[in-house]
């Protein structure tokens, strides 16, 4: 089915002149193009869904959302095409910055634009209870001029946290955010950490056939990226490192992870993101310990590398 | 979760679950990632009526977003950090352990020190068999001389035994029972020790099978979700294995288990020392707070300094 934009539908509804009841319309009976109170309406056949709350949706797409390089110019220098809509993933073993890359990132969204930041609101969906707010307020209160408990809370007041517990409860979650996402336009980031929580406990569950174990993530993959593309957010989404790699690396050497990627999440998955960072962690230097992250966009086939180190403000490149 | 029937919520009636039956929907998630137009064609009902069940169940089953600013003061009142009574080892945890976490760490000096400083209750979960009352006497009796003390910590401590992963889930959840319905007592639970896990998991794991893994990380999820909700500190202990490929020793259970705790401590052997002695090297190799790295020297025997201040009661922040 065909689906078609808002604004193609206010347009036939405008023209259209038979009097029949369109499913796009909110429940508060209002019709949307300006049309008196639900009696001049419009059939849309191909491809009506219900789409709940249309006019926050125009606002949202008008009012523009920022732009990843501005999220962080040192990841996204060269996304010169537009980033909206775009799902990114950032990959890695236990311990090498990606939950801290997150707190950098809602960091840099939250906070007002008098201290740097951008003033965006964020949803940090967390599947594996790993998700520590006093880490994110020691960042906040570094980076703030005045790091006050004023200032820190208002940053605070931009955050949204949800916490899953299995993923069909993930799969709800992302089914319900719509109207979450749709009635708060400042909204512009959503972060995932991490999207494998679940991996072994639905392949357990799934039976015998791998279709009906990674049918749950399937579906979480569509509603992501319906968020993401419908409503213009950017998805950070973490998976872990959980395979064993089939290389053997020289001892004491770290080698190049991205090389040795192994997918083990669903093809729907593999085919939404669009730009994947590996991450990982190198304890040779005895001063400070340094991490990496080696960028891959997918339909370019670039790659980029990137280094810095975890201190008490967060995240800072080198 | 959430297979469809009478009643599930407000709207659902008997002959409504039966026409969606009939047309394969038989769960919540079922109906929620379904076309709406298409089912009510098939099935014969109500368009809006489908919609409006779906708002429902959505709003029922789905998590709720909280808001930063309000968390955060929740978690102000509810985050306590519990002093270990070993100073060196309270360094590299960042002062204690925190509520709310799930730290890998030895754990006999830890039962009983919170038990007496802190004049807090400790669930011990054993299922190693390794937990003796004598030795729990003997640590408490270096720490104060009073025969009172030593036996209303000793009270403080609850033990119990749990061989394999089954009897563990149990267990927890009875403690995550027990727990909510205690309405103000004097003192709760704050710590649960259990001891050790890799003896419940490493039995499952290996060969083809999935469920090990799936039941390993079921138990994780029991664990984090009794740290959070509960606002207990949960403290687990692990073997050391050896990287079958490069020889390094490096914690037991595997990648997936390498994500659960939030904050890790590797005890080792002092060179030259041997085991006879208490001091132990404790090097600390994850965590979401420090850098990692840290190391310090942590003697078990007695633990350490004994002019740690037993009044530093938890509530920080």
């Amino acid at each position: 089915m065909q689906f078609q934009p808002c604004d193609a539908r206010q347009e036939r509804a405008r023209n259209c002149t038979d009097d029949i009841t369109c499913s796009c319309v909110p429940s508060t009976g209002q019709g949307i193009g300006g049309g008196s109170q639900g009696t001049h309406l419009c059939r849309c056949r191909a491809g009506a869904k219900d789409r709940p709350e249309h006019r926050c949706r125009l606002l949202a797409r008008l009012e523009g959302r920022s732009s990843l390089k501005e999220i962080e110019p040192n990841l996204f220098a060269d996304e010169d095409s537009s980033v909206h809509g775009d799902i990114i993933e950032f990959h890695g073993p236990e311990g090498t910055g990606k939950t801290e890359m997150f707190y950098h990132v809602t960091a840099r969204c939250v906070l007002p634009k008098s201290e740097g930041g951008l003033e965006v609101e964020v949803l940090f969906i967390d599947t594996d209870y790993h998700f520590d707010l006093l880490r994110l307020v020691t960042i906040l209160e570094r980076r703030l001029s005045r790091g006050s408990e004023e200032a820190v809370r208002q940053c605070l007041a931009r955050l949204f946290v949800v916490s899953c517990g299995t993923s069909s409860q993930l799969l709800l979650t992302l089914c319900s955010l719509e109207t979450t996402v749709c009635s708060r336009p400042a909204l512009c980031l959503l972060i995932l950490d991490s999207l494998s929580a679940f991996y072994w406990t639905d392949r357990a569950s799934g039976g015998e056939s791998v279709s009906s174990q990674e049918s749950t993530l399937r579906t979480c993959s569509r509603f992501l990226e319906r968020l993401a593309v419908e409503y213009r957010l950017v998805v950070l989404a973490a998976t872990q490192s959980l395979m064993q790699t089939a290389w053997q690396g020289p001892a004491g050497g770290p080698g190049e992870p991205e090389a040795h990627y192994r997918p083990y999440l669903c093809r729907e998955w593999q085919r939404l993101v669009k730009l994947r960072m590996f991450f990982s962690k190198q304890d040779d230097l005895k001063t400070d310990t340094q991490f990496s992250l080696v960028s891959r966009h997918l339909k370019s086939n670039s790659l980029k590398k990137h280094v810095f180190v975890i201190g008490e403000s967060g995240i800072e490149f080198r | 979760m959430g297979v469809l029937r009478a009643g599930l919520c407000p709207g659902l009636t008997q002959d409504t679950v039966q026409l969606l039956r009939s047309r394969g929907i038989k769960t919540v998630v079922d109906l929620v990632s379904a076309d709406l137009e298409e089912v009510a064609q098939k099935c014969g009902l109500s368009y809006k009526a489908l919609v409006a069940l779906r708002r429902v169940l959505l709003a029922q089953f789905s998590a709720f977003p909280f808001n930063g600013a309000d968390l955060y003061e929740e978690l102000k009142t509810s985050t306590s950090i519990l002093s270990t009574g070993i100073g060196s080892l309270d360094k590299l945890l960042d002062a204690g352990l925190y509520t709310g976490e799930v730290t890998e760490i030895v754990c006999l000096c830890v039962s009983a020190n919170v038990a007496y400083s802190l004049q807090q209750n400790v669930v011990y979960i054993d299922s190693n068999g390794g937990l003796t009352a004598s030795r729990l006497l003997q640590l408490l009796q270096a720490r104060t001389p009073d025969e009172e003390e030593q036996a209303g910590a000793l009270q403080r401590i609850q033990v119990v035994r749990a061989f394999d992963i089954f009897q563990m889930l149990d267990v927890l959840q009875d403690l995550r029972g027990a727990v909510s319905q205690q309405v103000s007592s004097a003192s709760t639970v704050k710590v649960v020790v259990v001891d050790s896990v890799t003896a419940v998991v490493s039995p499952l794991l290996g060969g083809q099978q999935r469920e090990g893994l799936a039941l390993m990380m079921q138990l994780a999820r029991e664990l984090k979700t009794l740290a959070r909700d509960v606002g207990v500190a949960v403290v687990v202990t692990n073997h050391m294995t050896r990287d079958r490929d490069s020889g390094k020793l490096k914690p037991a259970l595997g990648r997936s288990w390498s994500f659960v705790p939030s904050t890790r401590i590797l005890l080792d052997i002092e060179e030259g020392t041997g085991t006879s002695g208490g001091r132990r090297r404790a090097y600390l190799t994850k965590s979401p707070r420090l850098p990692t790295g840290f190391q310090e020297m942590v003697d078990i025997g007695t633990w350490g300094t004994p002019e740690q201040s037993p009044a530093s009661q938890g509530d920080q922040m």
